[in-house]
């Protein structure tokens, strides 16, 4: 037996080599001019309506790509975004001296990977590298989604990942049914929103009557770095049957948001007020996920579902023993934020339609948003985008765009927000398109749109591709 | 001798009007028939295609792509330039299963087939035009008259479709359109197309396809180049991994 399994590794390891040999023979062969390098410059600015029209963001970026076909299966992809990104923030002389100030830019490395089709068998690809892996049915909310984590900078690019170092394969059994495997050795969390929508995702902080919060600090707890603890893996079985496209999935992930799992509390004046300490964690979720999509009647139609799944309980310490210092036992008020045996399902549904008119209607509805997690804090979000061609498609209007969200049913006249994103886009040359958008919001309640309900805006933005 | 020339005389005649009315006698269905034949008859086609628009102001715009097909009902297409379509592709399988792939957004998308309903990317070719599903399956054909270098066929559709009916010129020796007349509900012609073809490999190639939108007064010019035919393609390479490659 000892001897058969030898044999298999060897065997195994023979065909490797030569399968390497093969693929150096090809890259002898291979056309040096073969570098493809394309890209794109985009200018995004937008201000706000009210006052004095105060800028709102401001991003230049100009995205590099290389494509390079290594062998006839194997392929090199880099993107690069090379940006300058926000408003300088100078306070003193000092920040003169810094070009980083006076002219914020960051380069990121978007993705870098290298494909190898066909890798060992027929049948199997092969991904190395910084990707992005993307899952799910639906237009940009993907409760499927999980392997990746979340960029949120742009609040209003919904649906936007950062790409992971990560191992990637898919096996094909036949052009309908696939199963894919994912390794991502360290788990990053998500990025938060930046510059006025950083507040956008945060809910209210609740206080026990009589105290103001005076300072807030926190400490995050990243999970080790080994081959356990920091990893993130997936895989997902992928078919069609009978014109359905379905998938299924798991994820052993983390959540990309943190959970405040400590707060110690610390009076600092005879008046309430008091300092916060905050430790932060990241929980260990399954994720098990579906998802749809088919056409009926002419009419696109797609669902995506996932059960998250906490490993443990989560939850929430509030240590008060400070503001209690004659009681002799720490005192202390727990609160449960995830059951782990009442796993949260997010959900979307949603259809699109093309008319003869050339104008185009797309609906989602999404239960549970990126930010929400627990079953009781699940809320309702309808989308509607409806667009129109004009000038042989150089002209596209969408004077109906944006959402509309309910966070209480019951109360809906105080838990309600909605945001309205009408757009226009000229493509002026073909590789240049001006796009004017507007971003109104307005609702009440603590939740994402609503929190933007001063911060109505005009967006301009401008893209050349190369 | 004189009884020899009058029997080929009558030879000769008998021989014409029985090819004239042969040809008479080929009813629409057959003709149309033979015109999927010739445009269909490949196993597989590889090839590139250069698409120039042209506006009622004369302005061009070029766009190049290249395409893959196996049978009438399998079909890559793949935009090469500009760099704003570079990589969008578009998977056409049996059954109206259509797939879209998006460099910007990473993954494939299913079209609902309403997509149909729109023209194709920006040209005057709507999705139907650019179906190569056989003529005879889809329209009922009649014909209308012989000319002398084309027979003249009304096709109407047997199913929902943007056209009334398609007037075709078909070429009597190689059974290629030359061209096709669309006319919409109300029995107005809305759009043209004039193929100019050329063999490759055994087989009739339209190596220009010159579609004018006659209410737009718009113009799509496709030329078809580097056209490979019986490559041996197979179902494999009409799949999303090969959609997303």
């Amino acid at each position: 037996m000892k001897r058969i399994a030898l044999f298999s590794i060897i065997l195994l390891a023979v065909s490797g080599i030569i399968k390497a040999q093969d693929s150096i023979v090809t890259i002898q062969n291979y056309d040096k001019n073969d570098l493809k390098i394309s890209g794109e410059l985009l200018t995004d600015e937008r201000f706000l309506l009210k006052d004095k029209n105060d800028w709102a963001w401001n991003e230049n970026r100009l995205t590099l790509k290389l494509d390079k076909k290594i062998t006839d299966n194997s392929k090199f992809y880099s993107e690069v975004w090379l940006r300058n990104i926000g408003l300088p923030n100078l306070s003193t002389s000092a920040d003169l001296y810094n070009k980083g100030i006076v002219d914020p830019y960051n380069l990121e490395i978007r993705e870098g990977y290298v494909q190898m089709f066909s890798f060992l068998t027929k049948n199997l690809d092969l991904k190395i590298g910084r990707q992005l892996i993307i899952w799910g049915t639906a237009d940009k909310l993907n409760p499927t989604d999980n392997l990746n984590p979340y960029d949120l900078e742009n609040i209003l690019d919904f649906g936007r990942h950062r790409a992971s170092d990560a191992i990637n394969m898919n096996y094909y059994f036949n052009s309908d049914f696939s199963l894919q495997g994912v390794y991502i050795p360290f788990f990053k969390p998500a990025n938060m929103p930046v510059g006025i929508f950083a507040n956008a995702l945060n809910p209210a902080t609740e206080l026990p009557q009589g105290m103001v919060l005076k300072e807030y600090s926190d400490n995050l707890l990243m999970p080790k770095y080994n081959l356990a603890e920091s990893a993130v893996a997936g895989g997902k079985f992928k078919g069609m049957v009978k014109g359905v496209d379905f998938s299924l999935s798991y994820v052993w992930g983390r959540d990309g948001l943190p959970f405040s799992t400590k707060n110690t509390f610390t009076p600092v004046d005879t008046l309430g007020g008091i300092n916060i300490n905050s430790q932060l964690s990241f929980a260990r979720t399954h994720i098990i996920g579906a998802d749809l999509a088919t056409s009926i009647a002419g009419i696109g139609f797609w669902t995506e579902a996932a059960a998250f799944i906490p490993e443990k309980d989560v939850v929430m310490t509030n240590d008060l023993s400070v503001l209690f210092p004659l009681s002799p036992v720490p005192v202390t008020k727990d609160t449960m934020l995830l059951d782990k045996t009442k796993p949260y399902i997010k959900f979307v549904v949603g259809g699109d339609y093309n008319f003869k008119d050339g104008s185009y209607l797309n609906i989602q509805y999404l239960h549970g948003f990126i930010q929400e997690r627990g079953n009781e804090n699940l809320n309702d979000y309808f989308f509607l985008r409806y667009e129109k061609k004009f000038f042989n498609e150089k002209l596209t209007i969408a004077p109906i765009g944006g959402a509309f969200i309910v966070t209480d049913w019951n109360k809906i006249k105080n838990n309600y927000a909605i945001a309205y994103i009408p757009q226009v886009s000229y493509q002026a040359t073909d590789d240049v398109e001006i796009t004017l958008a507007a971003g109104l919001f307005d609702g009440k309640g603590d939740n994402m749109f609503a929190n933007l309900k001063d911060y109505n805006m005009f967006m301009f933005k401008l893209k050349y591709c190369f | 001798m004189k009884n020899s020339k009058i029997q080929t005389a009558v030879l000769t005649v008998l021989i014409t009007v029985g090819s004239i009315f042969s040809a008479n006698a080929q009813d629409a269905n057959t003709i149309l028939k033979k015109m999927d034949d010739v445009m269909y008859s490949p196993k597989d086609m590889t090839g590139k295609q250069k698409i120039i628009l042209t506006d009622k102001n004369g302005k061009q715009e070029t766009r190049e792509a290249t395409m893959q097909q196996k049978g009438t009902d399998k079909r890559m297409f793949r935009f090469t330039s500009p760099a704003s379509l570079a990589g969008i592709a578009v998977l056409s399988l049996p059954n109206d299963i259509m797939y879209l792939y998006l460099p910007a957004f990473g993954k494939e998308r299913r079209i609902a087939t309403s997509a149909k309903n729109q023209n194709f990317a920006g040209t005057d070719f709507s999705y139907d035009d650019m179906e190569s599903k056989a003529y005879s399956e889809k329209y009922i054909p009649k014909l209308l008259k012989t000319e002398a270098n084309v027979f003249v066929i009304e096709l109407t559709p047997k199913s929902k479709s943007d056209y009334s009916k398609i007037i075709v010129n078909m070429n009597k020796t190689n059974y290629y359109p030359e061209s096709m007349e669309y006319y919409d509900k109300g029995g107005n012609k809305i759009k043209e197309a004039k193929y100019t073809v050329k063999k490759v490999s055994n087989y009739w190639n339209a190596e220009l396809v010159e579609m004018t939108d006659l209410k737009k007064n718009h113009k799509t010019k496709m030329q078809m180049y580097d056209v490979k035919y019986d490559t041996g393609l197979t179902d494999d390479d009409f799949t999303i991994r090969k959609l997303k490659e």
